[in-house]
């Protein structure tokens, strides 16, 4: 027994449990690859100052053989830390340290690595360029399990240096190593701007791809909605090429890092930093290991817990801790300083949800910065009301495509499944325009009924029965999976919606034409696994949550009760103008007085009365009334421009 | 379409120019109500008013027991319904086919019943998808509307409703010219027609001593079986439950014509008491017709709180009270009309205590026709009744 005891090394455990990092099966291994892959290029980007431009290739090598590659225009590795980053679990910059990243760990991308070394054998190759001038470093490494070490395959151990310029470019078409050159669509175009910098990673893995709910295309567009200083060009499987640009220029503000808040530490960490502590009184062991306690502040803690501001951190004891644990809890201290979060903000989410949502009615709201167990964290929420849905936008070769992919056996469910936010009322209304039975397998529909399809899909008044389509987001990374499990999901369950004139039953999502996009900014979120799926429900955030909520849904009640009231008084005209014509007929057959005196005589009085409806209706040629006062977070589309972006794109 | 529709209009016209040296007087005059109500249309709208009509209230709120008359009389509450109103457009529109298709009636000299209104009326409004009723239930309280503003009568505007309730006994009757002897109607009995005024049928001989009115068909059935009204000489009717128009009307008649006393059987239950009030003192919701509807003096003679011990009946014939007959009954021992009247909040109040309620047929129990020989005779001979 003893001597079958040993070390178990990080690696070996997460090849094994490799559910415990997103790849539990082979659709979510691929979306989890480029997922890690594109997170560390922004954050590489952005520490780096620069605007980032994201490309992204996914190709089928095999049967379910996928190869994924993403290039960044970031700063480039330098040559020593390549293998490390790549080829060894746990290593990262993240770790140790309190500031808003969309990574944190340094699992990810080393375990796609290992995972697609695992499924198919082939080395993951890395190409990384510093400057303009300086060589591309080129590396086929994979990760030694045992040793939780990189092993590097290419150029005896040591990795290939490709020389910059038309010399190194002939090499790498000749060994087949891909890379970006320029910029812009076509990368043959010797004019467009040089990518001088940036990181490239290839891995080819055991993948399935698949279209809409928790796809890769779904990722990438959601990474768009907030993101909106990124520029993504997609190359799908099919060949298909996608491009999402940025719609600011500005980066986000760069967050800082920061000292742990008071408010957050346990008694157990508190003693562990007083031992750790250099600070040789309490004072300045206070200020300096804690943010936001000034000499003033620690000199209050001290007298609560009846400390000696002067006394020693090593003279300390477990009782002067606890006393000096439970002063803090007592003292009133300012929040965490807000500048290690950086904020969407409301005009860049009106702004990146315009881009790629169509609605007629954006709002956002981002909260004041607020901290549960001393991390500062920050809750945004932004919301689009109206506008078509995703399955009116699908065009018809998509539908065939995600027809012949679904092996669901009912048209019913297929629709339900497929399309986010569809409900099971709407699939009724759109098959019982096409008129074909529910229970009809998508496999077995012919061209024309496929015609047919699409055109339901495309006439049928989705709106009222569709459900609220949630995108969630931590750190500006799209979450996808395990919507149940997530604080963001239970906020908007449990608020209610039925004031803001959405309509919904109990305990599930409000229905309506409306996609809500939360995002919560923190240094640390507290996710419910290492999967990073779900942000765990701590009192503060759900506070944070509903207050967010509350106050897009006012806005949109607001929006919406004005809808209803404009629409409401164009309708008062038509029902008369509906009733007029029968009235004047029925009181001529009875007095034989002239019916079309009569008429005419009504359709003036008829106008005169709904005069007020007229003026409303007619400035610009669509409903609006001017007193509506909805605040500088609120964006409104004219719906007719809407229906032209959708023509035109 | 215009031209279309003055044309439809003017051959109308014509006819009506035609046809109206015909009418009767009674005709003319609701003829002259219907043009009346248009003619004010027409001026209103000339005038850049909004046009609409005062419809007196049907309702409790707008009744008034009249001590004096003993019956329910309307009060002089009117509720304005408007064209640009957004809810009362529809029925305002409705108001106004309901009087060209009335007036068409007349013209034409034809009675149709109010389902044959509403499917003369029933069309789609042009360029839309509405009908201008889309269920009997939509028109039938819009031509009461029209009655009440009218003043007029239903067989006035040439309308009946179906025809429900029939009669048997020592009457000779005249209707429609056809002589009809309701001593001779087998066991079917004469149906009681929705028109029996003295324009439609004349009382020719009536040698019977009393009316005797049940419930329902079933009660009836027993008592016509048993020649109930030979051996006590006077004339049966039911109304199957709520009694409809015409036999309010004919029992109405016949009591102020033939000065017969009516004496009512009915269930022991709030809905019973209630067929019993609208009876005496007219319903609430055509409280305009009490005038000629109500019966003052007629009396309940059964069934009664106390017959479960009196007639000593077995306790499986009980009904339990829910709280919808609870709820009623407390209602109607309010009416005013009620309200005064010891023995019968007693009656009630006995009931509310018995917690149960009784059919006519639990009589049955006892014996097939101890109701026929035993039951109302001993009430007759007894006078026990309730006024």
């Amino acid at each position: 027994m003893a001597a079958s005891q040993r070390d178990i090394s990080v690696s070996e455990f997460f090849a094994k449990n490799r559910h415990l990092l997103g790849f539990d099966n082979p659709r979510k291994a691929l979306l989890t690859t480029i997922k890690e892959a594109v997170d560390n290029s922004l954050d590489a980007c952005e520490e780096a100052g620069l605007l980032p431009e994201i490309w992204v290739h996914v190709e089928a090598t095999e049967t379910n053989r996928y190869k994924v590659g993403v290039q960044d225009n970031g700063p480039g590795i330098v040559k020593r830390q390549i293998p490390l980053i790549f080829g060894k679990l746990l290593y990262g910059s993240k770790f140790h340290r309190l500031r808003m990243s969309r990574g944190q760990q340094g699992i990810g991308i080393s375990a796609a690595g290992m995972y697609g070394v695992l499924t198919t054998g082939k080395p993951v190759k890395i190409s990384s360029k510093i400057s303009k001038r300086k060589p591309i470093h080129y590396y086929e490494i994979q990760i030694d399990t045992k040793k939780n070490k990189p092993e590097i395959l290419n150029g005896r151990g040591d990795g290939v240096d490709i020389p910059a310029g038309t010399k190194g470019e002939a090499w790498m078409t000749k060994h087949g190593i891909e890379w970006i050159a320029r910029y812009g669509e076509d990368p043959t175009d010797a004019n467009a701007k040089e990518v001088v910098s940036g990181t490239r990673v290839t891995i080819e893995l055991e993948a399935k791809y698949q279209r809409r709910r928790g796809s890769v295309d779904e990722y990438l567009e959601q990474t768009a909605i907030a993101n909106p200083h990124v520029t993504i060009h997609y190359v799908d499987p099919d060949g298909g090429y996608r491009s999402y640009n940025r719609s600011t220029d500005t980066l986000p503000a760069e967050p800082k890092e920061i000292k742990p808040h008071p408010y957050g530490v346990e008694l157990g960490r508190l003693i562990a930093m007083l031992k750790a502590s250099e600070a040789s009184t309490m004072s300045q062991f206070l200020t300096s290991s804690f943010s936001r306690v000034s000499p003033a502040v620690a000199r209050k803690l001290c007298t609560a817990a009846e400390i000696k501001v002067r006394a020693s951190t090593r003279r300390i004891g477990r009782g002067e801790a606890d006393r000096l644990y439970q002063a803090i809890q007592q003292t009133k201290i300012s929040a965490p300083k807000t500048d290690c979060i950086a904020p969407i903000g409301e005009e860049l989410l009106l702004k990146g949800l315009h881009q790629v949502v169509p609605g007629e009615f954006y709002v956002a709201s981002t909260r004041p910065p607020s901290v549960y167990r001393g991390n500062p964290f920050q809750i945004e929420v932004a919301l689009a009301y109206g506008g078509t849905t995703v399955a009116q936008r699908v065009t018809r070769e998509t539908l065939v495509e995600l027809i012949q992919q679904t092996d669901l056996r009912t048209l019913r469910q297929f629709l339900i499944h497929t399309f986010d936010g569809l409900g099971s009322g709407s699939a009724e209304n759109i098959l019982k325009e096409t008129e074909l039975g529910t229970r009809k397998s998508p496999a077995k529909l012919k061209a024309k009924e496929i015609d047919q399809l699409h055109e339901a899909m495309q006439n049928v008044k989705l709106g009222e029965g569709q459900t609220m389509n949630v995108l969630r987001y931590a750190n500006r990374v799209p979450l996808q999976f395990q919507p149940a499990a997530c604080a963001i999901t239970q906020s908007v369950l449990n608020a209610n919606w039925r004031p803001y004139g959405l309509s919904q039953s109990r305990g599930s999502l409000p229905t309506g034409p409306v996609t809500l996009m939360i995002h919560m900014a923190s240094v640390w979120v507290p996710f419910t696994s290492e999967s990073k799926e779900a942000v765990a429900s701590y009192p503060e955030i759900q506070k944070e949550l509903r207050l967010a909520i509350q106050a897009v849904g006012r806005k949109l009640g607001m929006y919406l009760r004005r809808r209803v009231r404009v629409r409401q008084e164009g309708e008062r005209r038509s029902i008369f103008l509906r009733y007029l014509g029968e009235v004047a007929t029925a009181v001529s057959e009875i007095n034989a007085a002239d019916r079309s005196t009569l008429y005419n005589q009504l359709l003036v009085l008829a106008k005169k009365k709904t005069a007020e409806a007229d003026v409303k209706l007619d400035r610009r040629g669509r409903p609006i009334e001017e007193e509506l006062d909805l605040g500088d977070n609120v964006l409104i589309v004219d719906p007719n421009e809407v229906a032209d972006n959708l023509t035109t794109s | 379409m215009a031209k279309k529709k003055i044309r439809r209009k003017k051959v109308v016209a014509t006819k009506a120019a035609v046809k109206r040296s015909r009418l009767g007087p009674r005709d003319r005059k609701t003829i002259q109500e219907l043009v009346g109500m248009a003619d004010r249309v027409v001026s209103t709208a000339r005038r850049r008013r909004d046009p609409h009509l005062d419809i007196p209230t049907r309702s409790l709120s707008n009744v008034k027991f009249n001590r004096r008359k003993r019956f329910i009389e309307m009060g002089n509450n009117t509720n304005r319904r408007l064209l640009f109103n957004l809810s009362q457009a529809k029925s305002y529109m409705q108001t106004m086919l309901v009087g060209s298709g009335c007036k068409q009636l007349i013209e034409q000299g034809k009675n149709t019943s109010i389902r044959g209104l509403y499917y003369m009326l029933k069309h789609t409004i042009e360029g839309t998808k509405e009908n201008t009723f889309e269920e009997q239930s939509d028109c039938d309280p819009i031509i009461e509307d029209v009655e009440v503003f009218l003043g007029s009568l239903r067989e006035e505007l040439h309308l009946y409703a179906d025809k429900r309730g029939e009669m048997v006994g020592n009457l000779q009757l005249e209707d429609n010219g056809d002589l009809i002897d309701c001593s001779r109607m087998g066991s079917g009995g004469y149906g009681i027609p929705s028109i029996v005024e003295p324009s439609a049928i004349k009382f020719k001989k009536c040698r019977a001593k009393f009316v005797l009115h049940v419930e329902k068909g079933t009660v009836w059935q027993r008592f016509n079986e048993d020649k109930f009204w030979r051996k006590h000489n006077c004339i049966l009717t039911h109304g199957a439950g709520q009694p409809p128009r015409g036999v309010r009307r004919l029992l109405n008649r016949i009591h102020n014509e033939l000065d017969l006393p009516i004496f009512c059987l009915l269930d022991n239950d709030p809905w019973g008491y209630y067929i019993y009030s609208v009876i005496k003192q007219g319903s609430i919701n055509l409280a305009y017709e009490s005038q000629r509807m109500a019966i003052p003096k007629a009396r309940y003679i059964g069934l009664r709180s106390k017959d479960y011990e009196r007639c000593n009946l077995s306790p499986s014939v009980r009904i339990d009270l829910n709280d919808n007959d609870r709820k009623r009954a407390r209602q109607i021992a309010g009416y005013p009309w009620f309200e005064h009247k010891k023995a019968w909040q007693k009656e009630i109040a006995m009931m509310l205590k018995n917690n149960f309620k009784l059919e006519v047929e639990s009589l049955i129990s006892k014996d097939i026709s101890y109701v026929t020989e035993q039951y109302v005779p001993d009430r007759l001979t007894d006078k026990d009744w309730l006024d």
